[in-house]
């Protein structure tokens, strides 16, 4: 599927921005994090099948910002943020079998990131069926990945730095 | 209480990418919540992008980093052209490694088509670079290529930035007509930046022609995916590869 990047961008590239602003709270950093979002977008775009495009590009953009965010030794400023920071610092639950990245998830081969999912249910209030939706699991799978995130997190940092999961 | 709805869900209304059902759910969560107005301040942050960030220089951008302005010729800061060390690395192949004699291939029948990496020391002879060795920018790398029996040849190389560097053929176009007779140095010698993680070259080999396009993206489908430092090529049938990780350091 050719992906008009063109259109993309006028059309979705606010949204983008405005994602990567609330995940990095820098704005030099959000613009370079949008143009590394539609560049995933544009190398991969022979291999894209087609589904909500502000679904994918949402996804992509948290996936790019969690990674600068993993490279960054940044003190957080609130709660929000600390959460933020140790889910970029998470392991992966599944790193050895499952993807390392959104577009796997959106090529149908792969299970999103955990660490994506633990942002749209902790730091952005997705319930774990509306996560469910976005990455195309059940609550109950996203459930038992966010409850093996939140103890990798737990074990390093502090036992409360991520909430009980809600419902 | 409920807590409002989420922005994640907000952004997908506006962008029109919700499913019927749910936008009618999401939208009457908002209206029930005395929301709507965060959709109309959307709408005017949408109408103000443009003007901050125009498309041209934005789109320009990012097709430069996604290496779609042609396939990615080694620049002048990464690839330098030195032919004394082409020729000296060339040789110390030759030499060192596979010596160049007649019958050379009758003995490397059953060996499969291979890239060799040197690392050009100051003053002292090329360092043969086993797979995994640690490299750093800077480094100047020699690739050699051992046809093996193989026709056709691309090679290319993925970086920990996911960029795509074609080195054989320099132009792009048809893969290169491999040379037999043991060890083949690449014409230029090549520079590692500053890309973090990795650099990692494949040989893709064919016994018929093939186009080097087809290599390119492939290496730059791997490199979408984050998976450039592990994952083969997606490549069609018929096309043999191999390929040769170095871990950068520093």
């Amino acid at each position: 599927m050719a992906i008009d990047v063109e259109a993309y961008y006028r059309d979705l590239g606010p949204m983008v921005l405005r994602r990567c602003r609330r995940l990095l709270r820098d704005e030099e950093k959000a613009v370079d994090a949008m143009h590394d979002t539609f560049v995933n977008l544009l190398r991969a775009d022979d291999r894209l099948v087609d589904r909500a495009p502000a679904s994918l590009l949402l996804q992509i953009a948290t996936r790019v910002c969690l990674n600068r965010l993993r490279t960054e030794r940044r003190r957080p400023e609130d709660p929000d943020e600390e959460a933020l920071l140790a889910i970029a610092a998470a392991d992966e639950p599944e790193a050895r079998s499952i993807s390392r990245f959104v577009l796997q998830d959106l090529l149908g081969r792969e299970p999103e990131s955990t660490r994506t999912m633990a942002v749209l249910h902790f730091l952005d209030g997705l319930t774990l069926e509306e996560v469910g939706r976005e990455v195309g699991l059940t609550a109950e799978a996203v459930r038992k990945r966010l409850r093996k995130l939140r103890a990798r997190v737990a074990e390093r940092e502090r036992a409360d730095v991520l909430p009980e999961l809600t419902p | 209480m409920t807590p409002r709805t989420p922005d994640w869900l907000v952004e997908r209304l506006r962008a029109g990418d919700l499913p019927s059902g749910e936008a009618e759910r999401v939208r009457a969560r908002l209206e029930a919540e005395g929301g709507l107005g965060r959709l109309e301040a959307l709408r005017a942050e949408d109408a103000a992008f443009a003007a901050a960030h125009p498309p041209g220089p934005a789109l320009g951008e990012i097709r430069r980093r996604a290496g779609l302005l042609g396939p990615q010729r080694p620049s002048a800061r990464r690839r330098v052209i030195l032919p004394a060390l082409a020729a000296a690395a060339a040789a110390a192949v030759a030499v060192v490694l596979l010596p160049r004699q007649p019958g050379l291939d009758a003995r490397l029948k059953g060996m499969a088509p291979h890239l060799e990496v040197h690392r050009q020391r100051p003053g002292g002879e090329p360092e043969a670079l086993p797979a995994g060795a640690p490299v750093r920018a800077g480094d100047l790398l020699q690739l050699s290529y051992v046809a093996a029996g193989a026709s056709y040849g691309v090679v290319v190389s993925v970086d920990g930035r996911g960029a795509v560097t074609l080195h054989l053929p320099e132009g792009g176009g048809r893969a290169a007509e491999l040379r037999r007779g043991g060890a083949v140095a690449l014409a230029h010698a090549y520079q590692l930046d500053d890309a973090p993680g990795f650099e990692r070259f494949f040989l893709v080999t064919g016994r018929a022609p093939f186009d080097a396009s087809t290599v390119v993206r492939a290496a730059r489908r791997i490199a979408a995916l984050g998976a450039a430092e592990t994952a083969p090529l997606d490549l069609p049938p018929g096309l043999a590869q191999q390929a040769v990780l170095l871990r950068k350091k520093g």
